[in-house]
């Protein structure tokens, strides 16, 4: 049995199922041909046995209808009955012709059968024959001679056909009632050998069952047990040794190294756990995950212990140096706290200067209030002043008119001394004249010489005192000149002065607008300066609570002196906890 | 009104020297001639009454062409046409400016009539002959022809009958 356990388990299986599928295989085999056989017998007996006796039947029926026609036809008159009648017949005939023709086919290999129906088909071709002439006969109305035609002869023929068809129907009948005996036979035997096949094959299952559960199962269930007690994290076991070679024999041999891999596995892991990391683990192949996992944890775990000691001493000397730090920030919320309250000091006179630049600039919003007012004042007398200087250059106007009249005038009174000048050089030339006169008259004219000479006198008076008058005119006029260039100065100068008191009144307009614009300016500062007012408090109250808030900071600053006091400590003890790893 | 006061009085002196100017003696220094003294070129000049028509004032005086400078033209006198010279030409006297020339004396002796220019005619007064100078060195020779004499006090009595006839004042030209 050794042979059989050394073979690998896909030959065994191949092996134990091979053997079952040749005995299914024979079984298959023998029921075929058994069954082939029987079918082979029945299609036979179906064949040639059964269906000719049927022929054999027809061919007897067909002929006893013909003979019956013939007999009828015989004694019938009606024409179209005989028609119908000797088609019926020849069709009858055509069927047995047919019948025959496929025994001889069915029966070719049968001597005895072929000899019988060839002496049938005789007889029946002389019957034909005859009944032909028959009806021949009867359709040219010799009926009595067709009647007589239809015994004897025919009659024996008619005799002999159908003993033919019983004897060779009897003889069919015998041969397919031996057949069904054979064919009976047969089947008996097919379920004997089915039987017999069966039966050993059942067997051979059976044994072959056994042997594959005792060679296979067996060591796998005890595996399996083995397995389950690994899975529960066992490791304590002894996997039984086995000489086997085959699949089995491998997998309990595998099973016994895998086993010892995870016991030496674990202790690694457990040296790992007692803080031993200098131990290293040689993976058993590129695809040892386990292996890998465990070599590349160990040196994880190595460089973390590693990294978390040096974090570890940095965190002792940081909690150290935040200590420190939180000292100095201690000592620092201190001087804010004094800070803040020195600036809450400072806020408070800021808020007092607030108040009194509010004040101030109140004042100045009510000053620029009465500015307002008096630059309305001045702008309305400048407007009244501009009003009177109008009045005064209209006047003016009026006034160089008057001269330019009054120098019009003088001008005529000029013309008028002109010609009173003329008069008394005319009253002269006269006087002179006069005188000639009266020197021509001589003696007698001496006293017109006397009145010449007086005229010429007055001449000479009015002349001069044409040429005083002239004098004083000349005078006269030139004081008009004057007065009117003065007139034409003061008109320049009024209108200077209209000119520069509405630059005046636009001066004092602008002005006015100014005063506005810092009078609001002013209420603006005032308003400013109250809101800063308003803002100085918030400020103030704001620095309190800053200071608050710094109190609040110093008080924090040492609760975190004493948590970095708590870190620090933590820092120290870390510090030995890891001392405990050795790397 | 002071120096209104101031000129009156000027002028009442003046008339009252001029009222109380001894009058020429007549007859006792021999003839007496009535003369008419007149302004040319401011100077005085006179002529004796009886070679003078009239005196008028000029206006409306034609030119004539084709005539010496000395002749101004004529003019028409109440229906006369006279010739108007003018002696300042005609006596080569230095031009002093502007002047009014607006009288006409009209000199006439019965034959000869025509018309000289004045400045002004001053007044007729009567001189006696021998009051007058002979004439001065200084004079011209044209004028020193025309020349009567001259006074005291400086005033050129022209003869009026030798301008009225002298060949060079006759005008006898073609043209």
């Amino acid at each position: 049995m050794q042979w059989f356990y050394d073979l690998s388990t896909r030959a065994k299986i191949i092996f134990s199922f091979g053997l079952m599928l040749i005995l299914l295989a024979i079984i298959i085999v023998t029921a075929y041909t058994s069954i082939t056989a029987i079918k082979g017998a029945q299609r036979e007996l179906v064949q040639s046995g059964f269906q000719s006796v049927l022929d054999l039947v027809e061919i007897r029926s067909h002929q006893n209808h013909t003979r019956a026609e013939m007999i009828e036809m015989t004694i019938t008159s009606d024409r179209s009955k005989l028609q119908a009648m000797a088609q019926d017949i020849k069709e009858r005939t055509s069927n047995i012709n047919q019948n025959v023709k496929a025994l001889m086919e069915l029966k070719k290999g049968d001597h005895k059968f072929i000899t019988k129906l060839q002496e049938l088909a005789d007889t029946r071709e002389a019957y034909r024959k005859t009944v032909e002439e028959e009806i021949s006969l009867i359709f040219k109305g010799k009926n009595e001679e067709a009647r007589t035609l239809g015994v004897g002869d025919q009659d024996n023929r008619y005799n002999r056909i159908r003993d033919i068809t019983y004897e060779l129907g009897k003889a069919e009948e015998e041969s397919a009632r031996q057949r069904i005996l054979q064919s009976d036979q047969m089947a008996k035997t097919a379920a004997l050998v089915f039987l017999i096949v069966g039966a050993s094959a059942f067997v051979f299952c059976i044994v072959v069952t056994i042997v594959l559960n005792k060679a296979i199962a067996k060591p796998l269930t005890e595996i399996t047990g083995i397995a389950e007690r690994i899975a529960a994290g066992e490791l304590d076991i002894n996997v039984p040794s086995t000489t086997r070679k085959d699949e089995v024999g491998l997998l309990i041999l595998m099973f016994r190294r895998m086993v010892d891999n995870i016991k030496g596995y674990a202790l690694t892991t457990g040296q790992i756990a007692a803080g031993n990391l200098i131990s290293t683990v040689a993976p058993k192949s590129e695809k040892d995950v386990m292996g890998n996992a465990l070599a590349i944890m160990g040196s994880n775990l190595r460089e973390i212990t590693r990294e978390i000691i040096e974090g570890v001493n940095v965190l002792a000397s940081s909690s150290s140096e935040i200590m420190a730090s939180t000292n100095q920030v201690a000592s620092g919320a201190s001087e804010t706290a004094v800070a803040v309250s020195e600036t809450s000091s400072t806020v408070e006179e800021v808020k007092q200067t607030a108040m009194v630049s509010s004040q101030k600039a109140r004042n100045v919003a009510d000053a620029a209030q009465k500015s307002v007012l008096v630059a309305q004042v001045g702008r309305r007398s400048v407007e009244e002043s501009i009003v009177g200087m109008g009045r005064i250059q209209s006047q003016m106007e009026a006034i160089a008119e008057s001269i330019v009249r009054l120098s019009e005038q003088s001008q005529t009174i000029g013309e008028i001394i002109a010609t009173v000048n003329d008069l008394a050089e005319q009253s002269n030339l006269l006087a002179v004249n006069a005188a000639i006169e009266a020197a021509k008259a001589g003696e007698q004219g001496k006293g017109f010489a006397v009145v010449a000479q007086e005229v010429k006198s007055l001449a000479q008076q009015s002349k001069e005192a044409t040429a005083q008058v002239r004098t004083i005119l000349n005078d006269i006029q030139k004081a008009t000149n004057a007065a009117v260039m003065a007139t034409e100065q003061g008109n320049k100068a009024v209108e200077d002065g209209v000119r520069q008191s509405k630059e005046a009144g636009e001066a004092i307009r602008q002005m006015g607008e100014s005063i506005d614009e810092s009078a609001q300016a002013a209420v603006q500062i005032a308003t400013s300066s109250q809101q800063q007012l308003t803002g100085m408090d918030q400020v103030a109250l704001a620095m309190e609570n800053i200071r608050q808030a710094s109190e609040q900071n110093v008080t924090g600053m040492r609760q975190v002196e004493i948590t970095v006091q708590g870190l620090h400590d933590l820092g120290q003890k870390l510090k030995d906890l890891v001392g405990r790893y050795t790397v | 009104m002071n120096e209104t006061d101031v000129e009156r009085q000027r002028v009442l002196k003046a008339r009252a020297a001029v009222l109380a100017r001894e009058p020429e003696k007549s007859g006792a220094e021999g003839e007496r001639i009535e003369i008419i003294e007149f302004l040319l070129a401011d100077e005085r000049y006179a002529i004796e009454s009886v070679y003078i028509g009239e005196v008028y004032p000029l206006k409306n005086f034609t030119p004539l062409p084709c005539t010496p400078a000395f002749v101004l033209g004529v003019i028409n006198m109440r229906g006369k046409i006279l010739s108007v010279v003018d002696l300042r030409i005609f006596f080569d006297l230095p031009n002093r400016g502007l002047s009014d020339l607006n009288k006409v004396i009209i000199l006439h002796d019965g034959g000869m009539e025509f018309g000289i220019l004045a400045d002004a005619i001053i007044a007729a007064r009567w001189i006696s002959r021998s009051s007058l100078f002979s004439s001065l060195p200084t004079l011209t020779e044209i004028r020193a022809e025309y020349l009567l004499g001259v006074t005291k006090e400086r005033l050129v009595v022209l003869d009026g009958g030798k301008i009225l006839s002298g060949p060079d004042i006759v005008v006898h030209e073609e043209v």
